[in-house]
């Protein structure tokens, strides 16, 4: 599953640490799904997106072969 | 839903309880016959009384050996509380982890045990009993500290 968080993090001048901290995960969790190493809970995205003011297809999205 | 988890205080008991417990066994495996006699008398469930015929027999007060029990005690009680115990900081990524280390702990205790089915026979089975018992646990154990020692070194990328 591809996503945009690196670029709505830069958009909105947030750090991977404190994204992390609003929304209740570890630094790490935030950087392993950036780097697609992990998919996300539906919670959690929706999470993700309450941040960013966006709707989760603005920042996630299927890759091609799903 | 959430998983079943222990405080994270308990953890650090864990692994005082673990670490020594696993040198102990190790000594006990090794140098069994060299450690003085600790047998006691306890209460308990003896099975050898099925094979007598003295069903009467199957609970009563009879001599075992201390160590070993005591090992296998703290060991599991160790394991049990290092396994289940959350991290500092629990989110679905460690749950994630854990559910990788049991799939992989279930995976290999079995296939050791099937390799042991085809390659173990007559008594010497026995310990491969005794030390399945073990096996998930240090399994577990280890690929789950190894999961999240990569998961926690991350390129430093803000």
């Amino acid at each position: 599953m591809n996503n945009k968080i690196k670029v709505e993090r830069a958009i909105h001048n947030l750090t991977q640490e404190q994204l992390a901290n609003l929304v209740s995960v570890t630094r790490q969790t935030i950087n392993a799904i950036e780097l697609k190493k992990f998919v996300p809970s539906t919670v959690l995205a929706l999470k993700i997106c309450r941040v960013f003011n966006k709707s989760v297809d603005e920042v996630f999205s299927l890759e091609s072969n799903e | 839903m959430k998983p079943l988890l222990l405080p994270n205080r308990l953890k650090n008991i864990g692994w005082i309880l673990l670490l020594p417990s696993f040198v102990a066994g190790l000594v006990f495996i090794f140098f069994e016959n060299k450690l003085p006699n600790t047998k006691i008398n306890v209460f308990g469930f003896f099975g050898d009384a099925i094979l007598s015929n003295k069903l009467e027999q199957l609970f009563r007060v009879s001599s075992v050996d201390l160590i070993p029990n005591l090992i296998g005690i703290c060991f599991l009680i160790g394991g049990i509380l290092v396994m289940f115990s959350k991290e500092k900081k629990e989110d679905e990524c460690i749950i994630q982890l854990r559910l990788n280390s049991l799939q992989w702990s279930i995976f290999i205790n079995y296939s050791l045990l099937l390799f042991c089915f085809l390659l173990v026979h007559g008594l010497a089975f026995l310990n491969v009993m005794v030390y399945n018992m073990f096996t998930i646990i240090v399994i577990y154990i280890l690929r789950f500290q190894y999961l999240l020692f990569n998961h926690t070194i991350v390129k430093d990328e803000q």
